[in-house]
């Protein structure tokens, strides 16, 4: 125990010398998240080959020492810059004693590049050093992290920002924010807990208490129709997040709520936040209370300014907004866990040391009808819905009805294209503990838990691409593929086999554009990646937002647009790491 | 013994075989590895104190490892009477193959014994076949049927049922019953149904791993097994309170 402890107070030390900033004074946060902004931050800026040292070492981690992994000393790693146009040079150097690998979130790129071991690469050894280098085609927010068995958990990623080529980033300022999820347990622990007892880290599972309390509220006869049709499907409407606050601590560029993240502005201002979700297994809640902000970007891609109070952002995505202060008060940068286990906070502040009001955290969603794939038609109930108080004993039942208020609020909505699903006869087999009845386009929905919020919530029907993109041709072939799980397991798959049970990749051919139908055959949300080419989303909107991870909500189908124009091996997974894990992966081949 | 490895090597046989699916060269990782894992769980491990003041340790538990389709199962049950100066009673200990043949089922099979652990004692062996898993509304079951050396067919019915009074607390209750298709004079199993044992259990887990219980529970001898209860001078039914914990590693 005394070891870890003198190890974080030289630490403490070096870094107190080594910058005269009173914040640096723990060293908590990377260099690149000081607060000043862009004109100040330390970044490495790639004019010059980036050396990274991939290495395990303790770390102050919300006032606890943990052991994190770390790139040139940092949890999360340093803020890479490069420019649209030049050519990145980045050498890796492997100082674990197990493989490692760094792959370029969203960055197109030659496939020996993109960094997925046993996909594209064997993977970086240790003591050895690779050179990635590719030319940057592209500018906007993105991340990269480990590839790696499940070194993303600790805290092996960081942030890639890539500038334009013609300098103009649309704002007097920017900020960049990171959020992740750390655990001081193994991550092959969690796995495990996960993998022999189900629920093992949910504790806001519906009790008697909510049950009773339900009756009272509604009846009898309607608990029962509600309550039966769970329990005889075996499933829970409050399995919202496997990986929950009771062991994660939410980190905002690599501090905690205690330790506030801080970034700071001047009156006027408009400023550019660049929003980064690098956790391994946490949807976040995103608003500034008192701040309205206008989303510009979605995974690095511009999209048309729409301007939402909120949205939620999947693992793995990331998202641009412009914010404009008004006076020169604080203001909270608020993310919450979908399923409102935890939060993390900074602030948004003139200077260093403010803080404003925090808001509680919303009480526990639970998963409604729509989450099964039955419309509300046909079981007469609420599409997802309902809070319920923290207290547990009294309901509250205000946000009914809400895919009523939701569809009244956006009635213009151009909607997604109807797709004919079809099911494999007999089902997925037993690692699929659910099939989509009547799987719909949720596009317009907000999601679980942000049905009934009376401010302005981002939903992927409102994305529009800010331009065309070159390929303009029409899809000449569908793929469909299912999402499909086994909570009670930890299996996690596509069409029920999972990665290690799949005779052979999913195969695009070169140079054609194809339409990838997803279908969501389980409870869960969950953010979906394909590496080495963009997927323009159907949702309804033209030019078509274009991503390169997709979230899924529970019994929704999607379609994308996918120009098949990157020859070789390319990884296609869940960006939920332990269901990646568990074998909901693929590999898409282009030939 | 021979019968034993037999059963352990078909049942490691259908464990996964890596398939290539990905573009690796031979000397690259496969990017996702297959995962086995293991756990050893006693459901209860519980001091009983009837209702004639004898007192009992029993004990209910499983270990298994595996993948998530195919697993090997131990599973034992079992109690010891203090004072009795009698060695424990095994009520089973079974080695099984598993596996999961629907979402919430599994299939097991394999060979088990059940009589006194004192060594040199003659047990009773059989083969076993399990249904296993969690049926709709939440049920977690253990179905099993046993034919044994002599070819006598018995029939055991396990059912548990968490009802969640906080996110810590549990009231848990429980129904077993046992039936045998034909006569088996020598274990003491007439035709018929033999027994049938309630109980009722409230938990609180001290975490996830480990959480004592107390409890009640009601077991009655039935048809001619009571009968014969009788005759012996025995009592056909039984109370008990219990004291125990639940707990995995």
């Amino acid at each position: 125990m005394e070891k870890p402890i003198a190890e974080g107070r030289r630490r403490f030390i070096k870094s107190a010398i080594g910058t005269a900033s009173a914040l640096a004074l723990a060293k908590i946060a990377p260099a690149w998240a000081y607060p000043m902004g862009r004109s100040y931050g330390e970044v490495i800026k790639a004019d010059n080959p980036v050396d990274l040292h991939i290495r395990r070492e303790n770390l102050n981690i919300g006032g606890r020492i943990g052991r994190p992994i770390t790139i040139n000393g940092n949890m999360p790693g340093p803020l890479i810059r490069l420019k649209e146009g030049q050519r990145a040079r980045l050498n890796v150097t492997n100082a674990l004693d197990e493989d490692t690998s760094i792959h370029w979130h969203g960055i197109i790129l030659p496939e020996n590049m993109d960094g997925v071991p046993g996909v594209s690469f064997p993977g970086i050894k240790p003591g050895e050093t690779f050179h990635y280098e590719y030319d940057v085609q592209q500018s906007g927010t993105y991340w990269y992290h480990s590839h790696s068995g499940l070194q993303e958990q600790l805290g092996h990623l960081g942030p890639l920002v890539i500038d334009p080529g013609d300098g103009d980033i649309g704002s007097d300022r920017e900020h960049v924010i990171i959020l992740s999820d750390w655990t001081f347990e193994d991550p092959y622990e969690v796995f495990r807990n996960l993998t022999v007892a189900e629920g093992y880290y949910n504790y806001q599972q519906r009790t008697l208490g909510d049950t009773l309390a339900d009756i009272r509220s509604q009846g009898l006869a309607k608990t029962w129709e509600e309550r039966s049709m769970w329990n005889r499907m075996r499933m829970s409407a409050r399995d919202l997040l496997d990986v929950t606050g009771s062991t994660y601590t939410y980190l905002m560029n690599g501090r905690d709520n205690a330790t506030n993240w801080t970034a700071l502005y001047k009156p006027g201002e408009k400023i550019r936040l660049r929003i980064i979700n690098g956790s391994a297994m946490s949807f976040f809640d995103f608003r500034i209370p008192g701040l309205e902000m206008t989303v510009v970007s979605a995974d690095g891609q511009p999209v048309k300014p729409v301007t939402v109070d909120e949205f939620r952002i999947g693992v793995a995505e990331t998202y641009d907004v412009i914010v404009t202060p008004k006076g020169d008060r604080p203001y909270t940068l608020f993310a919450e866990s979908l399923d409102r286990s935890g939060y993390v906070r900074g602030t948004l502040s003139t200077e260093l040391g403010q803080e404003a009001i925090v808001p509680e955290l919303r009480s526990v969603p639970e998963r409604g009808m729509a989450a099964m794939g039955m419309s509300h038609e046909m079981s007469g109930m609420d599409m997802e819905s309902s809070g319920r108080d923290k207290s547990g004993m009294k309901g509250h039942h205000g946000m009914h009805d809400s895919y009523d208020e939701n569809m009244n609020r956006k009635p213009q909505q151009p909607s997604a294209p109807d797709l004919g699903i079809e099911h494999a006869p007999g089902g997925h087999g037993p690692g699929a503990a659910m099939i989509a009845r009547n799987p719909v386009s949720r596009l317009n929905e907000p999601g679980v838990g942000l049905e009934g919020v009376s401010h302005r919530v981002l939903v992927y029907g409102d994305l529009v691409g800010a331009h065309p993109w070159p390929d303009e041709r029409e899809p000449e072939r569908d793929i469909e593929l299912h999402l499909t799980g086994n909570m009670e397991r930890y299996m996690w798959s596509f069409d029920g086999v999972k990665f290690t049970e799949v005779d052979g990749p999913v195969q695009f051919h070169h140079g054609e554009r194809l339409r990838l139908i997803m279908v969501n055959d389980t409870m869960m949300d969950h953010p979906i990646h394909l590496h080495g080419m963009w997927m323009e989303l159907e949702n309804g909107q033209y030019p078509r937002p274009r991503k390169h991870t997709i979230s899924l909500k529970p019994s929704e189908v999607v379609s994308l647009q996918i120009s098949a124009d990157a020859p070789g091996s390319w990884a296609f997974h869940c960006h939920l790491l332990y269901h990646m894990k568990a074998g909901m992966f693929r590999v898409v081949n282009v030939s | 013994m021979r019968t034993l490895k037999i059963v352990m090597s078909l049942s490691l046989a259908g464990m996964s075989v890596p398939l290539f699916a990905g573009h690796a060269e031979d000397h690259w990782p496969e990017p996702i590895k297959s995962y086995r894992t293991g756990q050893v769980l006693f459901d209860r491990l519980e001091v009983t104190r009837t209702d004639n003041d004898e007192d009992l340790i029993v004990w209910d538990m499983l270990a298994w490892y595996g993948g998530d389709r195919n697993r090997i199962y131990f599973k034992s049950e079992g109690e010891n009477r203090s004072d009795d100066g009698e060695p424990a009673e095994l009520e089973s200990a079974e080695l099984l193959a598993s596996r999961l043949i629907a979402p919430f089922w599994e299939i097991q099979g394999g060979l088990g014994t059940r009589g006194s652990i004192a060594s040199g004692a003659e047990r009773e062996n059989y083969l076993v076949f399990s249904l296993f898993g969690m049926a709709p509304y939440r049920f977690e079951m253990d179905n099993s049927l046993t034919v044994n050396e002599d070819g006598d067919i018995a029939v055991n019915i396990e059912a548990e049922y968490d009802i969640r009074l906080s996110q810590l607390s549990y009231l848990q209750p429980r129904l077993e019953m046992g039936a045998a298709l034909t006569d088996a004079e020598e274990y003491d199993r007439p035709s018929g149904f033999n027994n049938v044992r309630m109980g009722l259990r409230y938990r609180y887990e001290l975490s996830r791993e480990l959480a004592p219980y107390i409890g009640v529970y009601w077991s009655r001898a039935l048809g001619d097994k009571a009968d014969r209860v009788r005759d012996q001078g025995g009592d056909e039914s039984e109370i008990g309170v219990v004291v125990g914990v639940r707990m995995w590693f």
